[in-house]
């Protein structure tokens, strides 16, 4: 009981962190049902539970319960609800279990109300009450105290860089390849996904080596590596400020022109929109997907490529915080058009794709796995009518929720960055190509 | 929390089929895991792969970098990871019964 009243008195409290935008959202729902064919959560249930207005309607009992004059004094009359031990459990499994704030409603709302704001604003609460998932709080713990969400040392970091560099260099035939530390005055700063040197480092060889191409002055940070933000996903402002600013601070300290984001949707978004808020300041560099380098590269002909490496029939699923909520658009179609020779778009795409069900920090909350794979179903059904045989995606998030669609519902796609395609179709500067069959095959 | 049935007795999974006690953790369960993983029969080199994270997780409570997997195992990455396809944290590490890795997996 004494958690409850201390719950009581952390929801009376925030009424001091009540911005404009969250009082006029909050209120503003016409409950007119548009957003619930919008979710992929919806149509893969059916229940009314997963409208995404039913998600913000629970949000808005609580705030009319402690924060409006009738929902004090009658809040029955009001539809206000008071916080217990069963509408909080409720309240987690809602806000953090059964949506990826993947906008998706929000673009499809009568009145244009971002529904993923609203969502993440119940986390800020859930966050204040200690309700956050274990597996996502863990994440954001590992990225604050060690400087990563995985907890990766600098010397395994450095161990792993420099094996990678042996294998781009085999892959290239030029021993000048490399992947520099800690340059200063280099014009590019890359930053990655800490699962990449952990588990998944062909992505890195993959950027290195149309970095090498391109001849671009670029460097990656020993300490300050991690592009991701799961505080972000959690709705920790201040564990956001922290980690953001580490990244913003290295990019200052070494001079960098471009802070380059891996191939993450929600990395970039919060540190191309979400960041500058968050720490109250401009940039003295410009925050870019590493997408965005790629294009750039191909436009200026500084790299080339030869499409007829990539044959199979190729689609691209485009993530929600890169694409829907961070304005990353037509440069992957660029990109991939010029990559592939057999490119299909899957349908809807572009801002009203289908999010795969794993964003929103699902992925490293197991309670919501069962779910979370039905969720995919949209995505299964656009791949399916797709018709591809690859799917590409620029997000390493997504990539894991695509690969366990893939094998949950037999779908019998590969599932690629799109770095790792450039990089198989890169024609080398000694005018090579030279996919990357069968690297890193050294032993370590 | 989910069980699955192991001689008997429940053992305890978290809903991604991680064991939620490492240490009820043994070969012949690892089979059991495998299975799950839609892996029929565990190689003499699955072993090696999940014998090598299972002694680095003893020692250091973490998994180990792939980069390592690679050095002691001496398979090229692209073999490990047609070995676990779920790869190397959903995959090998689940099978060599480590409890779920932190971060983007």
């Amino acid at each position: 009981m004494e958690a409850i009243a201390n719950h009581r008195f952390t929801l009376e409290s925030l009424s001091k962190s009540i911005t404009r935008r969250l009082a006029i959202l909050v209120n503003s729902c016409v409950h007119c049902g548009l957003c619930s064919d919008s979710c992929h959560y919806y149509l893969a249930e059916n229940n009314s539970r997963f409208i995404p207005a039913f998600r913000t309607d629970r949000l808005s009992s609580l705030f009319r319960r402690y924060h409006t004059w009738l929902g004090r004094r009658i809040p029955f009359w009001v539809g206000a609800k008071e916080v217990d031990a069963l509408t909080l459990k409720e309240l987690t499994d809602t806000i953090f279990g059964e949506c990826t704030m993947c906008g998706r409603c929000a673009i499809n709302c009568s009145i244009g109300m971002d529904i993923g704001f609203l969502i993440r604003e119940a986390r800020k609460i859930l966050v204040e009450l200690d309700q956050v998932p274990r597996g996502l709080q863990s994440a954001v713990d590992k990225a604050v105290t060690t400087g990563n969400n995985m907890a990766i040392t600098e010397e395994e970091l450095i161990g792993t860089l420099q094996w990678l560099e042996e294998e781009l260099q085999q892959e290239v035939g030029d021993t000048w390849a490399k992947i520099p530390l800690n340059k200063a005055g280099a014009r590019v700063l890359y930053t990655l996904n800490p699962r990449e040197p952990k588990f998944f480092p062909l992505s890195i060889i993959a950027i290195a080596k149309i970095f090498y191409a391109a001849d671009e002055d670029w460097t990656l940070s020993s300490t300050n590596f991690d592009a991701t933000n799961y505080a972000y996903y959690s709705g920790d402002d201040q564990a956001a400020r922290t980690i953001a600013r580490r990244l913003v601070d290295e990019a200052e300290k070494l001079g960098a022109r471009i802070l380059a984001v891996t191939e993450c949707g929600h990395a970039y978004r919060s540190i191309r929109w979400e960041a500058p808020n968050w720490l109250g300041k401009r940039f003295d560099f410009q925050a870019k997907s590493i997408l965005e380098l790629i294009a750039e590269y191909l436009r200026e002909g500084r790299i080339r490529l030869d499409p007829s490496a990539n044959s199979k029939p190729t689609t691209l699923h485009d993530p929600c915080n890169l694409v829907r909520y961070g304005g990353v658009v037509e440069v992957q179609r660029y990109i991939l058009r010029k990559a592939v020779s057999n490119f299909v778009e899957m349908h809807p795409n572009r801002e009203r794709n289908f999010c795969c069900g794993g964003g929103g920090g699902l992925l490293s909350m197991s309670e919501y796995a069962e779910l979370r794979l039905k969720a995919g179903r949209a995505k299964v059904e656009q791949i399916r009518q797709a018709g591809a045989k690859v799917v590409a995606t620029p997000c390493h998030n997504c990539i894991d929720q695509l690969m366990e669609l893939n094998k949950n519902y037999n779908l019998r796609i590969e599932v690629k960055t799109i770095g790792e395609i450039i990089a198989d179709a890169l024609i080398l500067p000694s005018g090579q190509i030279n996919p990357s069959s069968d690297y890193p095959s050294k032993k370590g | 929390m989910a069980f699955i049935e192991f001689r008997g007795k429940k053992v305890e999974v978290n809903e991604e089929g991680f064991l939620i006690r490492p240490e009820e953790w043994s070969e012949e369960l690892a089979k059991v895991l495998a299975e799950a993983e839609g892996i029929d029969e565990l190689t003499d080199d699955h072993w090696k792969v999940m014998n090598y994270i299972r002694q680095y997780f003893l020692d250091h409570d973490i998994a180990p970098m792939v980069r390592l997997l690679c050095k002691e195992t001496g398979f090229p990455l692209r073999y490990i990871y047609q070995l676990f396809t779920s790869g190397p944290a959903r995959g090998a590490c689940k099978l060599a019964g480590l409890p779920k890795p932190d971060g983007c997996v």
